[in-house]
């Protein structure tokens, strides 16, 4: 953004290389447009990361859902706010969107297990020595259903409770609370099983 | 429902997922990112063309710069030049690709 910073103001007040850079960007500057998405694309990405993972794999969609969001509504962005603060918002909500999204197609996985398959309560097989190997609780997630990886992220990384979950996927506590259920089961298992 | 030990256990090996905090986006990303863009701004009418662009006291490339010399009418120069360029494609494809042009946004994202 400093070659904006450049940009002579003429006889007008000065105004931020920031609000240069969106007003460019608005006319479909292209060089501007480079600028507007390499420091957007340095914001979000380590936020858009750590809220998919271990999904990696979806990272780029969900960045171009957030900078082409942006961009439709860039008209409407209040330069108050700062453009980073602006955009981590939009990256926030579609990570949430995402989530939401997921879970809520899960409920026909749900209805297709077969009743009554919940398996016997196990417990962990790590002390809790206070260390926890990130990489395998990574392994373990990446090896679960989809929706049950989200749902227990979201509930123990991000604390989202149980009320707040079934508003935002439309379904009910009691579903969402099935969903954790066979979510936990399925991740005790993975982890037991990489231990043995 | 779940027991307390077990929510307990959950909560201390979910809650260290790394922040990864000031990690850059690769420059591969960036530029399939940027390509993207430039198409949705297209969609909804022409870039500026190079002309404003250079107004607006951005550097060009020297393709781009041959482009703003040709005698050629606004509309020709409005349009996304990178879209045929060899820069474009190495950089979608490869961080730290090997292409160096000045003032090109697919070398500027290499950062």
């Amino acid at each position: 953004m400093t070659s904006l910073a450049q940009i002579p103001a003429g006889g007008e007040p000065a105004e931020s290389p920031e609000a240069l850079l969106v007003a460019a960007v608005l006319r479909r500057d292209r060089k501007a447009t480079a600028e507007f998405v390499s420091c957007c694309s340095d914001w979000i990405y380590p936020v858009v990361r750590r809220g998919l993972m271990p999904r990696t794999d979806m990272v780029e969609d969900v960045m171009q859902e957030i900078l082409l969001s942006a961009w439709r509504n860039l008209a409407s962005f209040r330069r108050e706010a700062g453009l980073r603060s602006w955009i981590l918002g939009i990256a926030r909500h579609k990570i949430e969107d995402y989530y939401r999204k997921r879970i809520r197609q899960a409920e026909v996985q749900e209805d297709d297990a077969t009743a009554g398959d919940l398996a016997p309560s196990l417990q962990f097989d790590t002390p809790l020595d206070g260390t926890v190997d990130e990489d395998r609780v990574q392994r373990t997630l990446a090896r679960l259903p989809e929706a049950y990886g989200l749902a227990l992220t979201w509930r123990y990384r991000d604390g989202k409770s149980l009320r707040d979950m079934a508003e935002l996927t439309g379904k009910t506590e009691k579903a969402i609370e099935r969903l954790l259920a066979r979510a936990r089961e399925s991740f005790k298992k993975r982890w037991n099983d990489e231990q043995s | 429902m779940s027991n307390p030990e077990e929510e307990r256990e959950l909560d201390r090996l979910l809650a260290g997922t790394p922040e990864e905090m000031g990690a850059r986006a690769p420059s591969s990303l960036k530029a399939r990112l940027y390509s993207a863009l430039v198409k949705e701004q297209q969609s909804s009418g022409p870039l500026a063309s190079l002309d404003e662009t250079v107004a607006s006291g951005f550097g060009i490339c020297v393709f781009e710069k041959l482009v703003q010399i040709a005698p050629l009418g606004e509309s020709a120069k409005s349009r996304f030049f990178c879209r045929v360029c060899h820069a474009r494609v190495l950089g979608e494809a490869f961080d730290n690709a090997p292409i160096y042009w000045p003032h090109c946004p697919y070398v500027a994202f290499k950062g």
